[in-house]
């Protein structure tokens, strides 16, 4: 899946809060060991400048999510009412 | 003006550690502080990641022992991560945890000896010295690094007892105290401050941090119970006096520490009571905290360490301490 190309469709105004929520999800997850460490350090890159919020951040935030916590990613998009997207992501996520 | 310190256990990934390490940093904090058991993820390793991903925050290993490592190795490790972050490090070094050491079949002898010799070897090598050392615990025969040390380091003496706690006063550029109660911490500066008047120094020169089990929430029920766990090994590894003196039943403790043996954490955690919570956590809302934090000052303290379990969600709690309580003490 392209998760950058689905990014780039969120609308602005509910990037904060996706990145919001997926930040959670990471720090709350049981599942540390799915975390390739490429993608922890491309995370901390953002954070460490600030910029999580950006598309390549928030793409590196949403990869991690779907899998560390699929069920929970594909409720945040339904919740933010990005119906649509969330049904990408099912067809996609790893099976849990 | 007081710091604020944070402790992490690496027992969490390293990029959980650093994300909360990056938001620590920018919410205020002057200190961060990583602990060293052998069962954990490595101090030193967990240290440098931090190095790489924080600009200005100070740190070291909160803290770590000279028995499961020589103080030359110590040494080694801290004056590399000065260099790498051009004067940033401490060490923090105390006795250790019996329990740990015994673990691994390693005895704590002459804890008070073995700490002052590891210093002692630490500040030489790290100066730069060539270090022949003929002492009780630790022996070396011409240690020497060879490169060049980068600067001074400054070392922290982690203490509970009244002897570790003027050997501290006396010899550390900063002492971390293991209390939360005020009238633990005020009992604890005053044997510092008679290490430090027998060294001919004053308190201010030194810096007394109260290194605390912290839990913050703007929901009291939600700090409690993110509290309780932690309380409950500090109660069941507490002498009688200490729990005495919080007028704590030494039975109800002995029942906690009977129920964490069977791993019967239900009853190990129900079993902690309000009074526990007092006198083992700083823990309650926002408002509540700078109230305890208020009082800890009184007694002399220059740094206030946040240490497990920060919060019921660390970040969260991070971002409370960053806006609600750093600022009152900074105004």
């Amino acid at each position: 899946m392209d998760y950058r190309k689905l990014v780039e469709t969120i609308p602005v105004p509910k990037q904060e809060q996706l990145s919001d929520r997926l930040i959670d999800f990471l720090l709350s997850s049981k599942n540390d060991d799915k975390m390739p460490s490429q993608l922890a350090n491309t995370i901390l890159h953002h954070w460490q400048n600030d910029i999580l919020i950006s598309e390549s951040g928030l793409t590196a935030l949403l990869e991690a999510a779907v899998l560390l916590e699929p069920d929970k990613t594909i409720g945040a998009f339904t919740e933010l009412g990005l119906t649509g997207m969330a049904e990408q992501i099912k067809q996609s996520a790893p099976k849990t | 003006m007081v710091k604020f310190g944070i402790e992490f256990v690496p027992r969490e990934p390293h990029w959980k550690i650093i994300y909360y390490a990056i938001q620590a940093e920018r919410g205020g904090f002057s200190n961060l502080w990583i602990t060293d058991h052998f069962n954990n993820r490595n101090v030193y390793v967990t240290l440098t990641t931090a190095a790489i991903y924080t600009n200005k925050i100070t740190f070291g290993p909160g803290v770590t022992n000279p028995y499961m490592v020589n103080p030359v190795f110590t040494a080694q490790a801290l004056a590399t991560l000065n260099e790498l972050t051009q004067g940033r490090v401490v060490l923090g070094i105390g006795a250790g945890d019996k329990t740990t050491l015994e673990s691994v079949g390693v005895e704590m002898q002459k804890p008070l000896k073995a700490v002052q010799e590891a210093i002692d070897i630490f500040r030489k090598i790290t100066s730069g010295e060539n270090v022949v050392y003929n002492g009780e615990v630790f022996k070396t025969a011409g240690a020497k690094f060879l490169f060049k040390p980068r600067g001074k380091i400054p070392v922290y003496v982690g203490a509970q007892g009244p002897k570790m706690l003027e050997f501290a006063g006396k010899v550390g550029d900063g002492v971390l105290i293991n209390a939360c109660h005020p009238k633990d911490v005020e009992y604890a500066v005053s044997c510092v401050k008679e290490g430090v008047k027998a060294a001919g120094k004053k308190l201010n020169e030194i810096d007394v941090a109260a290194y605390t089990s912290f839990s913050v929430h703007e929901d009291i029920k939600k700090a409690n119970k993110a509290a309780v766990p932690v309380v409950s090994f500090i109660v069941a590894g507490s002498p009688p006096q200490v729990l005495e003196r919080h007028r704590i039943d030494v039975k109800k403790a002995e029942e906690i520490k009977e129920a964490l043996k069977a791993n019967d954490w239900g009853r190990a955690f129900g079993s902690v009571t309000p009074e526990m919570i007092s006198a083992f956590s700083v823990c309650g809302t926002p408002e509540m905290c700078i109230e305890r934090i208020a009082e800890l000052l009184k007694s002399g303290i220059s740094q206030f360490v946040v240490g497990s379990p920060i919060g019921a969600n660390v970040r969260e709690a991070i971002n409370l301490i960053s806006e609600k309580i750093i600022p009152h003490f900074k105004a």
